[in-house]
């Protein structure tokens, strides 16, 4: 599944401009050492943090995209700098409980 | 026997704290890792002449890598952290490199080590290319490639107001050009 088919499937909001990507599994934190210790190439990362730090976190572990969970208000700063490194940045106003729930029925994402 | 080209993978992690320690007494700062229970801001002691104080901490890890074919492990625990370029001083080389590689797609980082009173301590080049390498190796570098460059690189450290890759700070959105340096 890719970043545009999961986009259509949840009714999630995309904010940075980026290219769709193939999505392999998914990384829940709202810290980023864990994310840079554990997410994988390819992973979707869903977080609440909001913070610009978010960015280049995810490109150095090479996530495919990034949700924002909960309705958190995006920085126009951090959709910006995703923007300039093709990091989908995308918000849901689901709570995360609720949108693995929904990630989880969607599989093959796995893990 | 031909020389392993090294595959990594990162082993060992340990999660913990870089902490900020700042002498009021000569104005120095010094940084270390630890793996103890959340620091205390503000927690002071005596050495010789400098009166040590706890400024800042940041939640962060520290981590190994090990070459998956031939058993080979590097130790990191010279690595502080990483810091984002945010272009913040014109003519500072690491900028001017950052520009030069993110035409070709190309995304920088630089790694800092540790800062002793005595001066920084860097990290040498060599882990610094495999740190590189094992960036590179985990992603798909047709869409890039990562490149990670030394702090001596930063032509004025006691202006740069590039953003530390650390668990701190996190909801401060003050503009780079008003923020403080970050030394
Ligand atoms: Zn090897
Ligand atoms: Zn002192």
């Amino acid at each position: 599944m890719n970043t545009q088919d999961l986009i259509e499937k949840l009714g999630l909001k995309p904010l940075s401009k980026f290219e769709p990507r193939e999505i392999n599994g998914v990384f829940i934190s709202d810290m980023i050492s864990d994310v840079m210790a554990g997410a994988k190439s390819g992973n979707l990362w869903l977080t609440v943090q909001t913070h610009k730090s978010i960015v280049p976190a995810a490109n150095l572990v090479d996530a495919a995209a990034v949700v924002i969970t909960s309705g958190k208000e995006v920085p126009i700063e951090t959709v910006e700098l995703a923007s300039k490194y093709n990091i989908a940045i995308l918000s849901t106003s689901l709570p995360t409980y609720e949108l693995v729930g929904m990630l989880y029925a969607l599989k093959p994402i796995s893990r | 026997m031909p020389e392993c080209q090294h595959q990594w993978e990162m082993t060992n992690v340990r999660f913990g704290y870089v902490v900020f320690e700042k002498c009021f007494h000569c104005n120095s700062l010094e940084t270390y890792f630890t793996t103890e229970a959340n620091p205390i801001l503000g927690d002071k002691y005596r050495d010789g002449d400098c009166f040590w104080s706890v400024v800042e901490n940041a939640q962060s890890f520290q981590f190994d890598l090990r070459c998956t074919k031939c058993g080979h492990v590097e130790k990191f625990e010279d690595l502080m952290g990483f810091l984002h370029c945010t272009g913040c001083l014109d003519d500072c080389q690491v900028d001017i490199m950052r520009r030069q590689l993110e035409a070709k797609k190309t995304w920088i980082l630089v790694a800092f080590g540790f800062l002793k009173k005595k001066g920084k301590h860097t990290v040498p080049s060599y882990k610094l290319d495999i740190l590189t390498d094992y960036f590179n190796q985990r992603r798909d570098t047709k869409r890039s490639k990562i490149k990670i460059l030394s702090f001596d690189l930063i032509t004025d450290l006691s202006n740069c107001r590039g953003d530390f890759i650390h668990d701190v700070g996190m909801l401060s959105t003050e503009p780079i050009a008003e923020r403080k340096p970050i030394f």
